[in-house]
């Protein structure tokens, strides 16, 4: 019962057992490693952040291989549709809080990868892996937002509560800047399906390099880096695990069950039979039509279908018979909303599903090979290779091979292969804005869809939940 | 015993000779041989007498009154009498006078006379308000009391079948509002005692059962209690330092009665059904519903003429009538008490069994207490109280978005529950994108057993009469088992399950030094030192497996699954606290009370553990003066004045470190589609600055009674100030997110309360008595630091992506808590709108609401404060007309002031994210162009929006309510030989005056906790109408 004074100071001591705490969390390699996890993590946290949900197509609705259903339960991915979102639009924080949250982890092993003590390739490939998904993280918002907080610490200060926002090519300076320690660092293939590689880090960089060949960097010298970067990667496709699968309707039939191919060159993996946290929601219920129990999400502008060049391809892509409850079935062009749906983004198996162990492709082999194709036209000449680059795809989906264009046609087939290969898969919109294209995609439109409202636009608004908590970021 | 004693004494002579080693001892063996010398010397004292007086001492009612003091005039002598108010007392001689002197009773002398035994009479000395009252760490005159409390008995809810305390506290005490957040049986509860002082922290009372410190109500048999304090003002409360601030509900359970053996049984039965259904609209309106707005949009129609009628003539799916029930309950109780002059006890057995108004919703009850008082001595008092309850609940959480009340508004009524194989539909075609609203209740266990053991024994010891040590020691063990099912027809086909386990154990050592005396008779002098520890441990794992081999295994066997994980946690903290008090009265007439606590606490680094926590309080009775006696009016009149300094440790342990977030559903991550790798994420900021929150509050207070007690008037006025309020900001997510707590708001509660009761007719065999308290409470947030507003860090009632995108509620500075943060509607476009609303891509029929900035577009700053879910006044009226030997309990109660976000009825109005077809009735009143254009129920078009968070959805939540009506009738004594008989019958929740649209006014999906989300409805679990009837045995 008497208790000596430093009794008592011992016995109000905290101890925190159980507990992940502070810096000594990152001291070993383990702990490096599960950090490395908690950065992946924000990309796919299903319903919450990231890339696994409806809210990834929903911001590049903008673009004509993506529309929604013109009734009021759709209103919030309409807006996208419609070029007119409100900053209080809540599928886009699935992004912008996903990708922050990635980049709060990868700043955290950036910043603090020295002091953990263990095998040095074993980290070094962990923080390879942090680069990229740091300069991956940004790459997404500034496509989207064009201007935006520039964070590099993982560490909170009341200063934070007053940045403001950097200009695009300030992000893309960290961008190239992350995707070089990203190539230098990791090893050449990927250590699990899930993860990045030296070859997906510089095929991202082939990328981020073309984009910043158009709006809003408008650095013309970039084609070329995009070129040689692009060519880099083909020239060790093998020596990085890449290649096409032969044909479209294996690559998607694998990637709606989640197998892994030699076509991703980044891919988000799933497992909905894990926990439905880890499930892919994007699939299934998201691309179907209510006919079949789908919730209606997102499908397809008919203009770009009515375009989309016949093939084993297209049937891979598309789903145009709609099968009622009753058995009978309908063409899409009776279906309620009138439009066809994807056949590339069903579930798995027949049925209704939200939560799937389907892969999300970021990135295909096939997109390395039309950055090339491009980007070496923009570059310099239209060589053999920019044509086998394109014509393998083009053989794939049945398509004749393209030959003798000019320098500009050859350009236009390239940006429409891309639409086609890419259907539904975030390449278009950025095409589309990186060429400053809307103004024709909007002309092109059929009379039927979702009507723009105001001034269409290219870039999103910052979400008014941020906005809230700092009001510089409006300046 | 007291032989014994004299075994004792006859040790002394032996003792004396050891005196020389006594040098040589270390002091602490000293300072305890001293003391036991020094008592020793005293019954030494007693000793020296020539005869011996013993006695009973009884009140008027002839009841026996244990711990009457008992002297010898002119002499220190004397004792206190035992359990049964016996005494046995050697005195000088017989000419000596006996004192008998007892709180609360006139002090009587009588001359001994020669006798041996003398059997004395005490009558009250002020006949109501002698009764003693349970304060923290004591007991005092309810005279006498300085402080703001309220007290209550166990008859003042006899008339009302209680299953648990909230229902004995609502209405029927000033200051204190009870909300049922949930209306499952067991369900939640919001119990606050002078509003919220805290905006992070938790604003539920502190519960104090027979001393021990944070137990929990839950687990207590409302049949137990023998008195109920509520502690209001800081005077009272702040004695319990820093987790007083939100006032103290003390409890006091039943001890045996030495003088009368009783078994009481009392088999209760109840029939309980949903307030209200929603208007819904039938199948074949549906159809029609659907399919002209399906042409409004430019849609195909959905549903054929042919199967319209075939909806006309065979009906649809009515899903209320699928997820509600009429739902049977019983309860059966088990009272035993008695026992003899020196221990008496008091054993109870309660068991309920209620089922929940949803389908497979129920909760059962087990519990047995047993307390023991005895009087080893006439020093030395034991007691032990042992409680042994368990608590089982199945699916009564079964409510929000995705719950079966909330779906069964959305599913469409043409989806049958069931397909033409017999299995659930799983999916709405045309209705909700959730599941299958029966299938939520009946293809899912959430199941949570919980099993408590308190122990709490103590001793008290009487150096002499006026000093007293109390030491007590309380166990508290809670194990509570988690179980957790979701089979394949809400799962997508993968089912899953879950175990957990939780194991609290709490223990607190409490030791009371307590004296009190009166100075030549006009001093009267109680002090009280407090030294209590406290120590509190949790430890908890689960296990959960994913895509079941089996699913009919379920939770039993989580092996047999395709991936499984695991979790483990743990918690603890420490308190350990120096505590005073001086209870001063001059005159009895003048008085005062100082406190003072000193509190340490673990959750805090070092330099911020300590904080001392002081109150002072002043009563004058006027009615001991003279001139107002001379009135011959007021037979209480007393006004007091209080103020002091209490606390509120709102934060968890470890919010001062950085820590990382590791649970699986934010970190961890499946590379490839058969595995998951586990991981950690960043978690909140860290604020190692964290100390507590303070609350400064004054009250003044005045007691009236007249006409010899049979009215009473009790007012009482109060001012809360909070300072050093922990906040939780919001971090933007640009920055990670999550949050940070830091100590810096300020915010200011206050009130009016008033109680009037009294006795308005007492004529020969009827009688009415009747109770009314109103509150008047006012919450004001007074400052965030530098922050211009914080928002509820998460949208409650999670609407779904696109419809509910900013918080729900805000805290701003001169606004209250529960601030709903909103658009204001402003009804529909109108025809001669047009060109207006076609500046926001909008036309006649649509939403129209107010654009604050003028932007021509509804967006985030657009926002605006659009209400308040916090009551204003609450008010109880309690009647009990008795007529001979029937009794009828009218109790009425209402909860004014505030307004309710109407989630339920906006998501079964509109075509929403979560529902794509509106259901509720209401939509027939549409917006029609050319028809129907002064609507302002949106018409069907692509162009409209329609924001949850709107003032549109926001409803007056005011209610009066029926609580209670029972009726009893008591068999006249001797109509069953040995029995005593009585039976009653009543309702609960009978009627209900509002205007709220959706089921019940007074349920919410807001957590009982937290202040920050106020009366939002959203599916939440309404309460029901529940009627009963049962028979209360005595033999």
């Amino acid at each position: 019962m008497i208790l000596s004074v430093s009794g008592c100071k011992k016995a109000l001591v905290e101890d925190p057992k159980g507990q992940v705490v502070g810096a000594q969390a990152l001291s070993t390699v383990a702990g490096l490693n599960a950090a490395l996890v908690g950065t992946y993590k924000p990309l796919s946290t299903t319903w919450v952040s990231g890339f696994t949900t409806a809210a990834v197509v929903a911001v590049l609705m903008g673009s004509d291989d993506l529309t929604t259903h013109p009734a009021s339960n759709k209103a919030d991915l309409r807006e996208f549709d419609q070029y007119h979102v409100s900053n209080l639009n809540g599928r886009m924080l699935n992004i912008w809080n996903g990708c922050y949250k990635s980049i709060q982890g990868a700043n955290n092993i950036i910043n603090n990868y020295k002091s953990t003590t263990g095998d040095a390739a074993t980290i070094n490939q962990i923080l390879g892996e942090a680069y990229y998904l740091r300069a991956l993280d940004y790459y997404w918002l500034v496509r989207l937002w064009g201007k935006i907080p520039l964070i590099t610490s993982e560490v909170y200060s009341p200063e934070v509560l007053k940045v403001g926002t950097s200009a695009p090519a300030e992000i893309y300076k960290l961008i190239e800047s992350d995707l070089l320690n990203a190539e230098k660092l990791m090893q050449d293939k990927k250590l699990d399906a899930g993860r990045t590689s030296k070859g997906a880090a510089s095929a991202l960089f082939a990328d981020v390099y073309l984009t910043e060949g158009g709006w809003p960097v408008n650095d013309n010298s970039k084609y070329a880096l995009a070129a040689a970067k692009a060519k880099e990667v083909i020239d060790n496709k093998a020596a990085y695990g890449f290649d096409l699968v032969s044909d479209v309707s294996t690559l998607w039939q694998n990637t709606r069950l989640g197998t892994t191919t030699s076509e991703e060159v980044f891919a988000i993996h799933n497992c909905g039979t894990c926990n439905w946290f880890n499930a892919n929601a994007l699939y299934g219920s998201s691309a179907m039509p209510g006919e079949e129990n789908g919730w209606d999400d997102y499908f397809t502008e008919i203009r770009f279908f009515n375009d989309f060049p016949a093939g084993p391809r297209k049937d891979a892509t598309f789903h145009t018979v709609i099968k009622k409850s009753d058995g009978t079935t309908i063409p899409w062009q009776s279906d309620a909303v009138k439009h066809p749906y994807f056949e590339k983004f069903r579930a798995p198996v027949e049925g209704s599903t939200d939560g799937s162990n389907g892969t999300v492709q970021m990135m295909r082999y096939a997109h390395v090979l039309l950055i090339y194709a491009e980007a070496q036209a923009r570059s310099g000449a239209v060589n053999d290779q920019a044509y086998a680059s394109v014509n393998i795809i083009r053989t794939r989906a049945g398509l004749a091979s393209l030959s003798g264009l000019s320098s500009t046609d050859f350009v236009n087939a390239i940006i429409n292969e891309r639409a086609w290969e890419f259907a539904g898969e975030y390449t278009r919109w950025f095409d589309i804005t990186r060429l400053q294209l809307l103004t024709q995609v909007i002309a092109n439109r059929d009379p039927s869809e979702n009507v723009p409202i105001g001034t269409p636009q290219y870039y999103l608004p910052i979400p008014a939940s941020e906005l809230q908590l700092n009001p510089n970021l409006g300046n | 015993m007291i032989k014994d004693l004299h075994a004792v004494n006859g040790a002394l002579p032996i003792t004396l000779p050891l005196i020389a080693s006594f040098r040589q001892m270390p002091w602490q063996r000293k300072l305890a041989l001293l003391f036991a010398m020094l008592f020793t010397f005293h019954s030494f004292m007693a000793n020296a007498q020539v005869s011996e007086v013993s006695g009973t001492v009884k009140d008027e009612k002839g009841i026996t009154l244990p711990g009457v003091s008992v002297g010898v005039k002119g002499t220190t002598a004397g004792q206190v009498t035992d359990n049964n108010g016996h005494y046995s007392l050697k005195v000088p001689s017989g000419n000596a006078t006996l004192v008998f002197s007892y709180i609360g009773f006139l002090k009587q002398e009588l001359p001994i006379n020669g006798r041996v035994t003398i059997h004395v009479v005490l009558s009250p000395d002020s006949k109501n308000l002698s009764e003693v009252v349970v304060i923290g760490y004591g007991t005092q005159k309810k005279s006498d009391v300085t402080g703001s409390l309220s007290s209550l008995s166990s008859k003042d809810f006899k008339d009302q079948p209680v299953t648990r305390i909230d229902q004995a506290l609502q209405g029927r005490v000033a200051g204190v509002q009870v909300v049922n957040n949930s209306g499952a049986p067991g369900g939640d509860v919001k119990i606050r005692v002078r509003g919220s002082n805290s905006i992070l922290g938790d604003n539920n009372p502190l519960y104090v059962i027979d001393g021990f410190i944070g137990g929990d109500f839950n687990n207590l048999n409302p049949d137990d209690i023998a008195n109920i304090e509520v502690l209001k003002d800081a005077s009272s409360t702040a004695i319990y330092g820093s987790r007083g601030a939100n006032g103290v509900v003390l409890i006091t359970t039943k001890k045996g009665n030495a003088e009368k053996q009783e078994i009481t049984f009392t088999p209760i039965f109840y029939t309980s059904r949903v307030i209200k259904k929603m208007d819904l609209l039938s199948a074949a309106d549906f159809a029609t519903t659907v399919n002209t707005r399906n042409t409004d949009l430019g849609l195909s129609p959905y549903f054929t003429q042919t199967q319209i009628n075939d909806f006309r003539v065979n009906g649809g799916t009515n899903w209320q009538d699928e997820v509600f029930r009429t739902a049977p309950g019983q309860e059966y109780k088990l009272g035993y008490s008695g026992g003899n002059a020196k221990t008496q006890f008091f054993i109870s057995g309660d068991y309920l069994n209620q089922d929940g108004i949803v389908i497979n919703s129920n909760y059962k009850r087990y519990a047995l207490r047993s307390n023991i008082n005895s009087q080893f001595s006439d020093k030395l008092a034991t007691r032990l109280n042992i409680s042994a309850i368990r608590r089982e609940t199945l699916n009564t959480n079964n409510q929000g978005t995705g719950g079966s009340v909330n779906q069964a508004l959305a599913w469409a009524p043409t989806t049958p529950v069931r397909t033409a194989a017999g299995t659930y539909t799983l999916v709405d075609p045309l209705g909700s994108i959730r599941y299958n609203p029966v299938a939520l209740a009946n293809d899912v266990e959430s199941i949570v057993d919980n099993s408590n053991v308190t122990l709490n024994g103590g001793a008290n010891y009487h150096f002499f009469k006026d000093l007293s040590l109390d030491v007590s020691f309380g166990v508290d063990y809670q194990n509570i088992q988690g179980k957790n099912y979701s089979g394949p027809s809400v799962t997508n086909n993968i089912p899953n399950a879950s175990r957990t386990s939780t194991e609290l154990f709490n223990l607190q050592n409490t030791n009371t030094l307590n004296y009190s005396h009166l100075f030549n008779n006009v001093h009267s002098l109680n002090v009280t030192a407090v030294f209590e520890q406290q120590k509190y441990t949790s430890t908890g794992f689960s296990a959960n497996a994913n895509s079941l081999t089996f699913a009919n295994l379920g939770y039993d066997n989580l092996a047999l699954s395709t991936t499984q994980s695991a979790g483990s946690t743990y918690s603890g903290s420490a308190l350990i606290s120096y505590l005073g008090r001086v209870n001063y009265a001059y005159k009895d007439k003048y008085l005062l009370t100082v406190s003072v606590r000193r509190d340490g606490s673990s959750k805090f680094q070092p330099t911020n553990q300590e904080s001392t926590f002081p109150s002072v309080a002043l009563g004058w009775k006027l009615s001991e003066e003279p001139f107002i006696k001379k009135l011959n009016l007021f037979d209480t009149f007393k006004i007091r004045g209080s103020w002091g300094l209490t606390g509120s440790q709102a934060i968890n342990p470890y919010a001062t470190l950085s820590t990382y977030l590791s649970d699986a559903f934010s970190a961890a991550n499946s590379f490839n589609n058969t595995s998951v790798s586990s991981g950690i994420v960043l978690g909140n900021a860290a604020n190692p600055f964290l100390k507590w929150e303070t609350t400064q509050a004054e009250d003044v207070g005045l007691d009236l009674s007249l006409f010899n007690n049979r009215l009473s008037f009790t007012a009482d006025a109060y001012v809360k100030n909070t300072r050093d309020l922990l906040l939780s900001l919001p971090l933007p997510a640009y920055a990670g997110g999550g949050n940070i707590i830091s100590n810096v708001g300020k915010m200011k509660n206050s009130g009016l309360e008033f109680n009037i009761g009294g006795t308005p007719v007492q004529s020969g065999k009827f009688t009415w008595s009747s109770s009314f308290n109103i509150t008047f409470q006012k919450n004001l947030v007074k400052s965030l630091g530098s922050l211009a507003s914080v928002f509820s860090d998460k949208s409650v009632a999670n609407a779904g992506a696109g419809l509910s995108t900013q918080p729900e509620f805000i805290i701003k500075p001169g606004y209250a808590l529960g601030s709903y943060w909103g658009l204001k509607y402003l009804g529909t476009w109108k025809p001669n709108e047009a060109a207006e609303a076609a500046k926001y891509g909008n036309k006649p029929g649509d939403s129209h609401y107010q654009d604050l900035n003028g932007d021509n577009a509804i967006n985030g700053s657009d926002f605006q404060i659009i209400g308040n879910g916090t009551p204003k006044q609450s008010l109880g009226w309690n009647n009990t007309f008795t007529y001979g030997d029937f009794s009828v309990n009218i109790f009425m109660q209402a909860l004014l002031g505030f307004s309710k976000l109407d989630y339920t009825y906006a998501s079964s109005i509109t075509a929403n994210a979560d529902a794509k077809q509106a259901t509720n009735v209401g939509v027939l009143n549409r917006y029609i162009p050319g028809v129907n254009e002064t609507s302002n129920i949106p018409a069907f078009s692509s162009t409209n929006t329609d924001y949850f968070e709107s003032s549109r959805f926001l409803e007056n939540g005011n209610f009066v309510r029926l609580k209670n009506l029972n009726i009893s009738y008591h068999l006249p004594k001797g109509t069953i030989k040995n029995v005593d008989l009585k039976l009653f019958i009543g309702a609960t929740n009978l009627f209900t005056i509002t205007k709220y649209k959706g089921f019940d006014p007074e349920s919410t999906n807001a957590g009982s906790g937290s202040d920050i989300t106020q009366s939002i409805d959203f599916g939440s679990y309404p309460n029901s109408k529940t009627f009963n009837a049962g028979v209360v045995f005595k033999f």
